[in-house]
Formats: C-alpha cells, sequence, structure tokens
C-alpha cells in the first residue's frame, strides 16, 4: 500500500512546563473537529463530549497551593488496548501509527472507551445538536457523528489528509512543521509540538530524545505516542 | 408417473423462483434514482457530445480540489446569451439568472456524509471521468452508472494498489 510506504509515525510532544492550563486548545479541537457542546448536566453525568481535555491537579498546602495542568487527548498507543476489544474493527491501527476510530463501523459496545486507561474516548450518548447559529461553523471535511458512536481524537486526520495531499501533488514528502493538529496549532505558549516521530531531525523527534520526557503510564506498556515534558528548572520559582 | 410430473413442477417452480431472484438481485432497482427528472432539460449529449466541450471547462474544479462542482449560470449564460437564446429552455434558463435563483438540479453522484471523496487526486492518479461517470457525451438526461457502493470503490483501490486504510475515506 501507498500510505504504508510513507514511513511516517505521527506523535505529539507536550512540554507541560509550558502548558499554562488556558484550555484554548480544548476550544479549538471542539470547533475543528465538529464536536457537539456539553450542557452543565451533561458534564454532571460524566457524559461530556471532549476530545481533549485539561486535567487540574492541586499540588501543596495552602497557603502554597500549585495547580499542574495537563492536557489529555487520546495517546494513539502503539499498544493500544483499545483497538482488541472491538467486535467490529471500528478502532483499528494505521500504518501512520494512529489509532483509528471509524464511525460508520461503530455499534456503540463502548468495550474500547472502557479498556482505555485514559479516559479519553467519548460516547455519543444522544444526536448531536447545536445552538444557533452555531451549526453554521460545521466543518465539511469531519464526519458529524451520530447518536451511538463512540469518537476521539484523532490527530485532526483531516489536516493530516490535507498536508499528504499538497505534499503528494507536489511530489515530495510532508515537511516538519506542515502538519499541525487544531490544538498544536492554537496552543499560546507553543507547549505542543506535532510531527513525524520517525524522522530523527523533526522538531518533535529531537524534544522526545530530551531527558525531561515521560508517558503516561508507561507501566502499563501501552506504548503512546503522546510524549509529555516536565522539570528541569525551567518553572517560575513558586 | 404422477410422482415424476410433481418432480418436474417443483424443479420448475424452484428453477423460477431462483431465476427471479437471481434477476432481482442484479437488476437495477433504482432506476428512477439513476436517471431523475432534471428542473431544465440539459443534455450531456449536446455539450459533450457533439459540441466536444471538455468536462473540465463546466466542472471547473476537479483537477483542484475534492468537489468537481457544478457550474455557475453565469457560465452557462456566458454562452447562452448569445446561442440558442429563442429556444423556451434556454429562456427558462435565463428566467433563473433573473430571478437570480440557482437551478435547482439533482445531485445523481451522492456520496453519504462519512465519505471524502477528493476529485483532484484521482484525476491525477489518471481515473478517466467516464470510468466512474460513464460515457456522458451519450447520455441525453444524465445517468448514473456506478453503484458508487464501498465495495465498487475497494474493488478499484485493491486493482490500483491505492490506500484501502479506512481514514483515506472515511474522517
Amino acid at each position: 500500500m501507498k500510505t504504508e510506504e510513507s514511513g511516517i509515525r505521527w506523535g505529539m510532544v507536550i512540554d507541560l512546563d509550558r502548558c499554562t492550563g488556558c484550555g484554548a486548545c480544548v476550544t479549538a479541537c471542539q470547533v475543528e473537529n465538529n464536536i457537539p457542546l456539553t450542557d452543565r448536566q451533561g458534564f454532571a453525568e460524566g457524559r461530556n463530549l471532549q476530545w481533549l481535555r485539561i486535567e487540574r491537579y492541586w499540588e501543596g498546602e495552602f497557603p502554597h497551593v500549585r495547580a499542574r495542568f495537563l492536557p489529555m487527548l487520546c495517546q494513539h498507543c502503539d499498544d493500544a488496548p483499545c483497538e482488541p476489544v472491538c467486535p467490529v474493527y471500528a478502532s483499528y491501527h494505521t500504518a501512520e501509527g494512529l489509532n483509528g476510530q471509524v464511525y460508520n463501523r461503530c455499534v456503540g459496545t463502548r468495550y474500547c472507551a472502557n479498556n482505555c486507561p485514559y479516559a479519553v474516548r467519548v460516547f455519543n450518548f444522544s444526536e448531536p445538536s447545536w445552538p444557533q447559529p452555531l451549526e453554521q461553523q460545521l466543518s465539511p471535511d469531519v464526519t458529524v457523528r451520530s447518536r451511538g458512536v463512540m469518537e476521539k481524537c484523532s490527530f485532526c486526520i483531516q489536516r493530516i489528509r490535507r498536508g499528504k495531499e499538497a505534499a503528494k501533488l507536489e511530489d515530495r514528502k510532508v515537511r516538519d512543521g506542515e502538519v499541525h493538529p487544531a490544538c498544536a496549532q492554537t496552543c499560546p505558549p507553543g507547549a505542543m509540538v506535532f510531527g513525524d516521530l520517525n524522522d530523527p531531525d523533526s522538531l518533535v523527534s529531537r524534544m522526545a530524545r530530551s531527558p525531561r520526557r515521560f508517558r503516561l503510564f508507561e507501566d502499563l506498556g501501552t506504548e503512546p505516542s503522546v510524549i509529555y515534558l516536565k522539570g528541569g528548572g525551567h518553572e517560575h520559582p513558586g | 408417473m404422477k410422482k415424476l410430473l410433481l418432480t418436474l413442477v417443483l424443479l420448475c417452480v424452484t428453477g423460477l423462483l431462483l431465476g427471479g431472484l437471481t434477476l432481482l438481485y442484479h437488476l437495477p432497482l433504482d432506476t428512477r434514482d439513476r436517471s431523475p427528472q432534471q428542473p431544465l432539460p440539459f443534455s450531456h449529449l449536446q455539450h459533450a457530445g457533439d459540441l466536444q466541450i471538455d468536462c473540465r471547462f463546466c466542472h471547473r474544479h476537479a483537477e483542484t480540489g475534492p468537489v468537481a462542482g457544478v457550474p455557475d449560470l453565469d457560465l452557462c449564460l456566458s454562452c447562452h446569451r448569445h446561442i440558442a437564446t429563442d429556444k423556451p429552455t434556454i429562456q427558462q434558463l435565463a428566467g433563473y439568472w433573473d430571478r437570480q435563483e440557482p437551478v435547482p438540479w439533482v445531485r445523481l453522484h451522492q456520496l453519504p456524509d462519512h465519505v471524502y471523496f477528493p476529485h483532484h487526486l484521482h484525476l491525477r492518479a489518471q481515473v478517466e471521468c467516464s470510468y466512474c461517470h460513464g460515457q456522458v457525451e451519450n447520455m441525453a438526461q444524465m445517468q448514473r452508472i456506478a453503484s458508487l457502493k464501498m465495495g465498487w470503490c475497494l474493488n478499484c483501490h485493491r486493482q490500483n494498489q491505492a490506500s484501502i486504510d479506512c481514514w483515506a475515506c472515511h474522517m
């Protein structure tokens, strides 16, 4: 297959020392991927639809309290726990190391979400709707998922696709920094970097080699493609 | 004797049933869907056939974007302000322009929302327009010749070693 020859392995580096927890990535993701809005009750019921969320942790005792933020999105695991449990192969692994979700194949068993240690898969418990005039801003490149379908972060596959198309039309490879998911593009302090982990010279690979690196729940052996950076004396003094 | 007759009749009935079912399976049942009545009797036979106008003269975005595009009224009228202006159908066409209304063409090649089909990449891969759209230069009334179902897409993708990754088309 042609896609398998591309030799790309998409990955992301998130520098937690840069993250301010502003939530711009969450909004960008919501807008880019046609994610319906969840009301207060939905959140209370744990039925919030978010592909990307900011986890907030409090550290220390009053008055020396500090907030820690961690953007949590699909980790696109190489050994993804969500994939083998899907009875209809709606959750599958692409040749480029992405963890795919095929909406039109999904029958809504929710096994994948239950098996995901990161809790990043969300389920459409109701038919999606947008308050006026927000339905006017839906992206035509992204399917609007119907009720009963599991969905999750796709690393903005429509943007990856567009980047690859542009490269293909010019008979070249995708350049480093050509493709950005909406979250990485929006992040004001530039805490999120996206690129090809197989290319040793790409920015994302260079950052991934940092001694500050760690991956979430590394001991589970899920081999995530999202690498977090933390520590190393770059913090503001508390 | 009676037994033989009965067996023969049974065989005939089974054969007929099976034949009928096979016929039903293969016949295009959506003939009306495949060639619906259009608001204006536009003829590809005349434009693409007799006059040999290139597909891409009217369907302008086929080479540059995912959607080939139906020509806007201005493009139709760029010729028809001067050509065949006395014909009633052309006057009807001009009527849409005067009323500032789009022509409500009935879409024949409609893909579901969850399918992404880029025209420009298929043209770049040297897929002929007629491979999916048929010999439109012979159609007085436009017809859809392909089923446009996923199996049909996949067949061609497999034959030409194109990507059969789910996310290649479903995003």
